[in-house]
């Protein structure tokens, strides 16, 4: 699927780094790929119990009855819980809106509000059991009606999800920044893209899925899970009515995928109380298809409407961007989507003023849930598809417009019109770069050669940012409640009486290579090799603040935190050898852990007498220094700390990776058949930790925006029923569908972060979605057809958008 | 995604199949390469109480050749199928199909009789079944009967074998000289089933059309034998303008539907678009064999 490009072979440059930057192992591979993962589904205590669920058939029903007194007397039935019964015991989960009519709840109680959620549980002793289970429950509905359109759901008049609330809008936020007016009356002309991003996930191979045992003995749920997600353990605790310290999740569980859906909250808080109240260990592990349409988990599904205004010259002066999300019926933490993207409203654009309207209704359809750059993929999407339209309307090449308005190298920081200032980007030089590789000229020399032998042929081109070091201050941007200005993250480095180092992290990780991360960061600090750095993960009693890898913040928040412990141990490194070698701290230098008196480098103190100093002689430790070698440093998130202003400013992410896509598309004018045919990524991420990891998010965040621009759409029927139930027609993307992608690096530094890193694990998304659309639309509008402007783009778009530009093949080809 | 519980049958001959199909018929199910069953009793969609596997009928997974017949048992694997010398030389539509069937590890399972047994109208098998007029030959407690492809596919998922009946092998006459075909197909993605199809299979004589067989998947509730344009084409030479003609009378007589993947207007169109391919391609072919003979 991949091919190694030149860029590979050709020397690297000299970094003042040992081991990061470097070609280096990535640690977890082995267990991967031979099979030593353990997962949550390989998690099963003694005595384990199974749950089965029951769902709603309908979009929008009153439940009037639950019987289930066929299913318990099923043999190996153990329990049928209800969710009438569970709502008396249990606080429903978190809203960070402040919307409290919305209960949302593991079990529907009254109402159900899309098809798929789950009213009642089965337990039973295995899941086949529980599934025989499930379908002897019988629930007596009285339909009520649904609405299933978002733009219909935010109308007066429209059917509401949840009537307390009075309107299923749910939020809407106006902001404008800068001179909108006056820069909209000096436009030249503006350019109005209605664009529509269907609803998707990450699709992660691995469902949702949760161990829960409640030791009675001692107080304690212990929580295995397949989780990604900040403050889990507390929410958990919460909605069960237990203290927060009676809740242990372990996050030494692998997790089959995620980039932000593993939340799983009602599922956890489901088999929580089921293991307290059957005092058993309870597993509750989604099938596909519960995953599917009940797992609360789909992704944003937007209606944008952008105009952006430009001079003669193509010199933008102006964005508006309309939005509208739907959140399906339990909106969550998912409206917070639409405020990450106002720190970066302007792409890599230097756009003087900008508005910014911003909507969250609920529908019947399951819950959204945070997806891999938090609503910011979409948003790349709408922006280049506006650029791409101000190309066309004024007649301007694609790439000659986004060079005539990208922010230049030497303005940064570079403070956009909402507030946020971008650390650091050379853009000019990555789009350079994506041009070479691609061979630019020569591609579209293949595109017109395609288009002579009477095929379609297209050239798409996106150049984006990937915001990274996600704080949560979009909480505040939409809800002023919600004051959270930090966001943490730590890592605890402990030296054993041999001198061994062991970091300990407190997240579960979903591929991201945090292990190799880790090592190569503390290797890196301690100049010792991370080959013998060990990676252990604490569980949530005996660990620290963490918030979990979302918003791309994991190598520049904990790096930041390996940074700050790392310097602790090394300070008291060097007053414990000091003291020893009659010196002071200042005038000893820390050298790849042994300690070298500077003004006389034959006096010296090696690691290993040092460790035994720490950990077993009392009398050579200068005094008032606490014994062995461990600290924990917890570090905020660079650049956070201060609440948004009423009109939304705020400093919002610390760091901005950018990258720059070039495809070329060939579709079948008959058929409409796309096919990708050559993909180029030239990428940004600032200091890179291990090469092959950041090419690994590339390749694959790539991967799954082609899917987001060609496949994947959770579609439902008018009705509300969920049309895409299983893999036969959400469709992901093969290695057929993925061309080979050629990937070259470059890198700004961040001035903010401890090696100058930025964020990756949204990478290749951010504007795969945008570029692949592009290219059908340069093919489409060749042809004199209209261009698409809704994903996924299906061959059948492609068709009715030839005929209805009169373009008809009756044949041939 | 457990399946009901059942009970499994691995019978080692034709004849105890049928017996065990005799005495469960109603709440039996055969099993063959599983690759459409299997999901199906995961979803609890079907839900039979007895599970009968063929895998274990050795009787049942040869391919051989008589004087006039290329005869597939319902168990021969479609990668096995797919390989065949026989098949290629014997039933080339046959041989076109099998590449566009899902992928490489799906066909080592699916079994030929599974596909047409099945009978989904977006499948290659039954079109092509159904453009080379196969004879299916079904067994069951009242002996055993031959029943034409015309016959065969019922409705969508419905053929015409009674509950206790066994298909056991599916009979193609064998193709004439200088005879090609083609499958021609558009999916989603590659391995999905087809959006919509066409298969051609043409025998050329004198630079002339004959034999000509088209059917199309995707379009109807079985697969769609395209008489109207073999007519049209038959004993002409395939130029643009008749071919157009006959995508044309294709348009007119299918009534498809439409769904997330593709509306009904693109599946009537391209229908006739991929006719036109397939026709031109299995002529080329059957250029070439003449060439090639000669
Ligand atoms: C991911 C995926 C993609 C696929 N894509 C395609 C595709 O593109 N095109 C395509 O055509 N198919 C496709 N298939 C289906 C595949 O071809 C199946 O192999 C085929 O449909 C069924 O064959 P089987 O041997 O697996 O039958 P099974 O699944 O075992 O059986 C199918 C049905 O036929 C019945 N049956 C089987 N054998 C007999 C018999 N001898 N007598 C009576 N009844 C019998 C069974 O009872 C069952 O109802 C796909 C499958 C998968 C999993």
């Amino acid at each position: 699927m991949t091919e190694p490009t030149e860029q590979d072979a050709a020397p690297r440059p000299e970094t003042p780094y040992r081991w990061v930057s470097k070609p280096g192992r990535i640690r977890e591979d082995r267990r991967f790929v031979t099979g030593q993962g353990r997962y949550v589904a390989d998690i099963t205590p003694p005595g384990t119990l199974h749950v089965g669920l029951v769902t709603s058939p309908y979009a929008h029903a009153r439940i009037t009855g639950v019987d289930a007194s066929e299913a318990l007397a099923l043999d190996g039935v153990v329990a049928v819980l209800t969710g009438a019964e569970l709502a008396k015991d249990t606080d429903p989960l978190r809203q960070y809106l402040a919307v409290p009519e919305v209960q949302w709840r593991p079990l529907a109680a009254e109402e159900t509000r899309y098809a798929g959620e789950w009213v009642a549980a089965v337990v039973a002793e295995s899941r086949a059991v529980a599934e025989d289970g499930a379908e002897r429950v019988f629930v007596d509905y009285e339909t009520l009606p649904a609405v299933l359109d978002p733009e219909v759901a935010a109308q007066p008049g429209a059917p509401l999800v949840h009537p307390d609330h009075g309107t299923n809008v749910m939020a809407h936020r106006e902001f404008r920044w800068g001179d909108v007016d006056g820069d909209l009356a000096q436009a030249a002309g503006t350019s109005r893209v209605r664009s529509r991003w269907n609803r998707n996930s990450t699709v992660p191979l691995e469902t949702f899925g949760v161990v829960a045992a409640w030791d009675r003995g001692r107080d304690l749920l212990d929580v295995w899970a397949s989780i990604q997600m900040p403050q889990f353990p507390e929410q958990l605790a919460h909605a069960l009515r237990i203290p927060t310290n009676q809740v242990r999740v372990h996050f030494d569980v692998d997790v089959g995928g995620s980039y932000g859906v593993k939340r799983g909250i009602k599922h956890g808080v489901l088999a929580g109380y089921l293991s307290r109240m059957l005092d058993a260990p309870v597993k509750l592990i989604e099938d596909r298809a519960e995953n599917m349409h009940g797992g609360d988990f789909h992704g944003p599904d937007r209606i944008f409407d952008v105009e952006l205004a430009y001079t003669a010259e193509g010199i933008f002066t102006s964005i508006r961007i309309d939005v509208i999300d739907d959140e399906g019926a339990y909106p969550g933490r998912s409206p917070l989507q639409l405020a990450k993207p106002i720190g970066a409203i302007v792409g890599p654009y230097r756009i003087p003023s900008a508005a910014y309207n911003a909507t969250a209704v609920v529908t019947n359809k399951t819950g959204q849930v945070a997806v891999r750059g938090f609503g910011q993929a979409p948003t790349n999407y709408a922006i280049e598809a506006a650029v791409d339209a101000v190309a066309r309307d004024l007649g301007i090449d694609r790439v000659e417009l986004r060079r005539r308005n990208f922010i230049q190298p030497e303005e940064f920081p570079y403070r956009i019109p909402s507030g946020t200032e971008y650390d650091s980007g050379d853009y000019p030089a990555v789009l350079d770069k994506a041009i070479a590789l691609a061979d630019l000229a020569a591609l579209e020399a293949r595109r017109d050669e395609l288009r002579a032998e009477g095929r379609l042929a297209g050239i798409g081109v996106a150049t984006c940012l990937e915001p990274g070091g996600g704080n949560a201050i979009f909480e505040n941007i939409m809800n002023p409640a919600n004051d959270k200005t930090t966001f943490p993250e730590a890592c605890r480095l402990r030296v054993d009486g041999d001198g061994e180092i062991t970091a300990i992290i407190s997240i579960s990780s979903a591929g991201q290579s945090h292990d190799t991360m880790v090592s190569t960061l503390v290797g890196e600090e301690l100049g010792r090799d991370p080959e013998t750095i060990a990676v252990i993960r604490a569980d949530s009693l005996t660990g620290m603040p963490s918030q979990s890898p979302v918003g791309s913040r994991m190598t520049i928040v904990l790096g930041q935190a390996i940074r700050g412990a790392a310097d602790e141990l090394k300070a008291k490194v060097r007053a414990i050898a000091a003291h020893n070698l009659g010196a002071t701290p200042e005038e000893v230098g820390y050298e790849g852990g042994d300690v070298v008196v500077r003004s006389d480098p034959a006096r010296r103190l090696g690691w290993r007498d040092i460790v035994a100093i720490a950990h077993r002689k009392q009398h050579l430790m200068p005094p008032r220094t606490q014994p062995g070698l461990e600290v924990v440093h917890v570090a905020h998130t660079p650049r956070s700390g201060g609440l948004a202003q009423p009109d939304g400013t705020v400093q919002l992410y610390p760091c901005y990776s950018f990258e720059a896509h070039v495809v070329l598309a060939v579709i079948d004018p008959g058929t409409g058949a796309i096919d990708l045919d050559r993909y180029y990524i030239a990428h940004d991420c600032g200091t890179v930790i291990n090469p092959d990891v950041v090419r690994g998010m590339v390749y694959g965040g790539t991967a799954h925006g082609i899917g987001v621009a060609l496949y994947e759409q959770f579609a439902y029927s008018p009705e509300g029923q969920p049309l895409t139930q299983s893999f036969m027609d959400y469709l992901l993307p093969s290695a057929h569908e993925v061309p080979q992608i050629a990937d070259t690096e470059h890198c700004t530094p961040s001035p903010f972060t401890s090696l100058g890193q930025k964020g990756a694990g949204e990478a290749g998304y951010m504007g795969a979605p945008a570029a692949v659309a592009g290219a059908v639309n340069d093919a489409l509008t060749a042809q004199g057809a209209a261009p698409i402007h809704a994903l996924p783009i299906k061959p059948s778009d492609v068709w009715s958008a030839l005929r209805a530009a009169g373009n008809e093949e009756r044949g041939g080809k | 995604m457990k399946p009901v519980d059942f009970e499994l049958h691995r019978p080692a001959t034709t004849d105890e199949a049928i017996a065990l199909l005799a005495e469960h018929a109603a709440e039996a199910k055969v099993l063959a390469g599983g690759q459409s069953l299997l999901p199906l009793l995961n979803f609890r969609l079907a839900r039979p109480d007895h599970l009968i596997d063929l895998g274990r009928i050795a009787g049942l997974a040869q391919l051989r050749r008589t004087q006039d017949e290329l005869v597939v048992g319902a168990m021969v694997r479609q990668a096995q199928a797919e390989r065949s010398p026989a098949v290629a030389a014997h039933a080339p539509l046959l041989a076109a199909a099998f590449p566009n069937i899902a992928h490489p590890p799906i066909r080592n399972r699916g079994t030929v009789g599974g596909s047409l047994a099945h009978a989904d109208p977006a499948a290659e098998l039954p079109a092509v079944a159904r453009a080379l007029d196969a004879v299916f030959v079904a067994a069951g407690p009242r002996g055993r009967r031959e029943i034409t492809s015309r016959d065969f596919f019922r409705a969508n998922l419905m053929t015409d074998l009674e509950a206790d009946e066994l298909l056991v092998e599916i009979r193609f006459s064998r193709a004439a000289p200088h005879t090609g075909a083609d499958f021609q197909e558009v999916g989603r993605r590659r391995g999905d089933f087809a959006l919509v199809g066409a298969a051609a299979q043409v025998t050329v004589d004198d630079g002339l059309l004959s034999d000509v067989r088209i059917c199309l998947t995707g379009v109807a509730q079985t697969p769609h034998r395209a008489v109207e344009a073999e007519d049209l084409l038959t004993g002409h030479a395939p130029d643009p303008a008749l071919l157009a003609r006959a995508a044309d009378a294709i348009r007119d007589t299918i009534d498809p539907s439409g769904d997330l993947h593709a509306t009904a207007g693109y599946r009537r169109d391209v229908a006739g678009v991929l006719m036109t391919r397939a026709v031109t391609g299995a002529h080329r072919r059957a250029t070439e064999t003449a060439a090639e003979a000669a």
